[in-house]
């Protein structure tokens, strides 16, 4: 038997290396995937916790992060392709018309 | 105790992959290191008792998702990557973010109530595809409903912002893709960075 | 909890979205129809349809005194939802008004399309009552503003805001997702009004349900721009359609607001003591923020998105006061910044029209080009910084009241001082407006009728808010007794 907890650390550490991809990381695209990382380490959770309780809401969940991931990449990709039209850079650093 | 083996083995595998996709210097190893770990937690959700999941993981993640992935890479001759410096605005959202993490890897810790319970092996009816279906178009029905509109405003969104305007924008394009595949042959030659920038 | 069969009151609670959908449709199928000299028309066709919207809704769905939950508990029909839910359709009818004369929007029917779907999000947002409602909601608000703060193709400013947006956005919500996926591992549901009741049971440490607290706050400070997730709002305000940028600044934040409220008051009362001073501290550095960085600014859209940050903060006073007066005055607080806000956008967007520049010295002159625009420009800026007898005033009164009420004098003070560190530089701007001459002093700006239309809207708002508050006063009044 697996303990619930070894899940949850699996899915801490997922989550901790999606938030340094996109932390360190200047590549857009590679920002986007560490993205997608830490959406699929918050599932790993959720279907976890879903087995502990025997509750269906949890898996749910899942199939619908999987749906809004799906439909933000979408978006996501298309706006990478059009500010590489004008850009031809999809660094982060030379998004620089805009600074903070 | 095969359960366990089974655990390490995929985990290590996941984590491995992510590691590999933090570090890797070309975009398309990135991805498909993606891949295996979208894989590998898949066969997690199976152990987990959650097999429309776990195909949906594949079908859907490992497969629609990073195949875009893949395609706009490819499309953009973008997959070799230059080293470069950091955003004003993100240090800080790190800093704030890994606060919020080191609190999130004590609660592992913390989390007495729940850190001595195993995962049972999963009862038979438990989360069948007929079930999950039969949630979603019952309990779950307008959410379900809310995620056709998104999709819908997702194409729709994909297809306003990159769709060329009138006959000379897209002459434009058509003239900028080809340039791009023309561009893409010798960019595979480009051994540094630096290189790589002349070519632009 | 499987869902009954369908009856009257599940319809009509979510007969604002099903018109919202109808509407979004039609616009879908007209702009494949109409001529493209015909496409503005759709601005209209859109507008009217969401104050169709507003009073069908107004007559059909007022909710019962007693809230109740419907499609398996999915969404919560109370006065709290009902009332977001109005400022929404107004926000978005508005903005609509505005959008037919900005160029890259005007003719597009995806734009409408894309705002009515952005304004059907915000609407579930203020009533769901389930983490996966609320999550999906979230999503159908933010990806259409992604696409529309990117809307301008060719522009490079607009489609790097649009994706500054979008990872920012996603980031901050795959934070909350990791949340929620806590949430739902100590409790076992995703109710979220039986979720307080379990965590108050189960023996949770206070510190794990701050932690989770804090995962999730950090999607929604995302959605109002607190400090420290206020990083996004100005290059993405610059960058994207002006009228956009106000239904950002307006709509957006509102929902945002509704969920925070929502979600601090009935998730996770037990910690509240560890929450208000949070809170506090958000709120003040907010403001701080936001003001001080708005003095320097020389470009009027930074310096108004600089603005709208620091106004998160005093709205934020009104939910860290954690009383029915403090909720009252925030719902009144952003009622009164909307219409205000929305007019101080409306005016960026003809300036910008017709001059072709944001900045600080296109203004110069304006009182004597356009008297109109510049006396509504006067009136909004006036409200922002909170000087009767306009609706920002009354709203500023509010909150400081309810602050004071709750014992967070220190707060109250704090948001005094920065009232008038906000007050020196709208009336720079407003000197710039009407001492200021220019060359182009004799050619007027042309004004459209669609815009003097919304403008007027936003006008009589602002006046009716800050004289004759009564019977808005009394909405909010309802609208925060369904949360306590």
């Amino acid at each position: 038997m697996v303990p619930l907890s070894y899940y949850l650390m699996l899915s801490a550490v997922m989550f901790f290396l999606g938030v340094l991809g996109v932390m360190l990381r200047r590549n857009a695209i590679i920002i986007f995937m560490s993205l997608e990382l830490m959406f699929n380490a918050a599932n790993l959770a959720f279907v976890a916790f879903a087995l502990y309780y025997h509750s269906l809401s949890g898996q749910i969940f899942v199939f619908f992060v999987m749906t809004v991931a799906a439909a933000e990449v979408a978006v996501g990709l298309a706006l990478i392709v059009a500010i590489f039209r004008t850009k031809h850079s999809i660094n982060v650093d030379q998004l620089s018309s805009l600074k903070g | 105790m095969s359960a366990l083996i089974f655990f390490f083995t995929f985990a290590l595998i996941a984590v491995g992959a992510a590691v590999g996709m933090l570090f890797s210097r070309n975009a398309i190893y990135a991805a498909l290191l993606l891949i295996v770990n979208f894989a590998s937690v898949a066969f997690l959700y199976l152990s987990l008792g959650a097999p429309f999941i776990a195909l949906a993981q594949v079908t859907v993640y490992a497969g629609a998702i990073m195949v875009l992935f893949l395609f706009v890479i490819m499309l953009l001759g973008a997959e070799r990557l230059p080293p470069s410096q950091e955003l004003p605005w993100q240090r800080p959202l790190g800093i704030v973010l890994a606060f919020l993490l080191l609190i999130e890897a004590v609660y592992g810790i913390v989390f007495r109530v729940n850190s001595a319970a195993t995962l049972s092996l999963p009862v038979v009816e438990f989360a069948t595809p007929a079930e999950i279906g039969s949630a979603l178009f019952s309990t779950y029905l307008l959410p379900f409903e809310i995620t056709s509109v998104l999709l819908l405003v997702a194409v729709v969104g994909a297809i306003v912002l990159t769709r060329a305007e009138g006959g000379a924008r897209r002459r434009a394009l058509v003239s900028q893709i080809t340039q791009a595949v023309a561009t893409e042959v010798p960019e595979h030659k480009a051994e540094t960075p630096e290189e790589e920038k002349e070519l632009v | 909890m499987a869902a009954g069969p369908f009856n009257a009151t599940m319809i009509l609670a979510i007969l604002p979205q099903i018109g919202l959908l109808a509407l979004g449709v039609l616009v879908s199928i007209l702009d494949l129809l109409w001529k493209e000299n015909q496409k503005r028309n759709l601005g209209w066709l859109t507008a009217s349809g969401l104050a169709l919207i507003m009073v069908l809704a107004g007559v059909f769905t007022a909710p019962a005194a007693q809230p109740v939950l419907v499609f398996g508990g999915m969404l919560r029909h109370d006065w709290l939802s009902f009332v977001f839910q109005m400022i929404f359709l107004f926000g978005a009818a508005l903005t609509a008004l505005f959008a037919m004369d900005s160029e890259p929007l005007s003719r597009k029917g995806e734009a409408y399309m894309l705002l009515v779907a952005a304004t059907l999000g915000m609407t579930l947002m203020a009533s769901a009552a389930d983490l996966i409602m609320l999550f999906l909601a979230i999503e159908m608000t933010s990806i259409p503003l992604y696409i529309l703060a990117g809307f301008i193709v060719g522009d490079n400013k607009s489609t790097e805001s649009g994706f500054k947006y979008l990872l920012f956005g996603a980031t901050t919500s795959a934070v909350m997702l990791y949340g929620f996926s806590l949430l739902y591992g100590f409790a076992g549901t995703t109710q979220i009004y039986q979720l307080a009741g379990i965590l108050q049971q189960g023996q949770f440490s206070t510190f794990t349900l701050i932690a989770v607290l804090m995962l999730v706050l950090v999607g929604f400070s995302f959605k109002v721009s607190a400090v420290p997730f206020h990083f996004w709002a100005p290059d993405v305000y610059e960058g994207s359609p002006t009228p956009i940028a106000g239904f950002l600044s307006t709509a957006s934040k509102a929902a945002g607001f509704a969920v925070l409220m929502r979600f601090l008051l009935v998730v996770f009362p037990m910690t509240e003591h560890y929450w208000i001073p949070l809170l506090a501290v958000i709120s003040t550095a907010t403001m701080i923020v936001g003001n001080t960085l708005a003095l320097a600014q020389k470009n009027v859209k930074r310096l108004l998105a600089y603005s709208s940050i620091a106004q998160a903060g005093y709205m934020l006073i009104g939910v860290a006061s954690v009383s029915p007066l403090g909720i009252t005055a925030s719902v009144f607080y952003l009622t009164a910044y909307l219409v205000t806000n929305l007019a101080a956008f409306g005016v960026v967007t003809i300036v910008g029209r017709s001059t072709g520049s944001d900045e600080l010295s296109a203004y110069a002159g304006l009182s004597r080009r356009a008297p109109g625009l510049a006396m509504v420009f006067l009136v909004a800026l006036l409200s922002l910084g909170g000087i009767p007898p306009f609706g920002g005033f009354v709203g500023k009164i509010l909150v400081f009241a309810a602050a004071i009420n709750s014992n967070l004098i220190w707060l109250a003070v704090l948001g005094i001082l920065n009232s008038i560190i906000a007050l020196y530089y709208y009336l720079m701007v407003l000197k710039v407006v009407y001492l200021y001459r220019s060359e182009d002093e004799n050619r007027p700006l042309a004004i459209p009728r669609s815009w003097a239309i919304a403008m007027g809207l936003c006008v009589v708002g602002i006046l009716l808010l800050g004289t004759v508050f009564g019977p808005w006063y009394q909405w909010s009044v309802t609208a925060a007794s369904s949360l306590f």
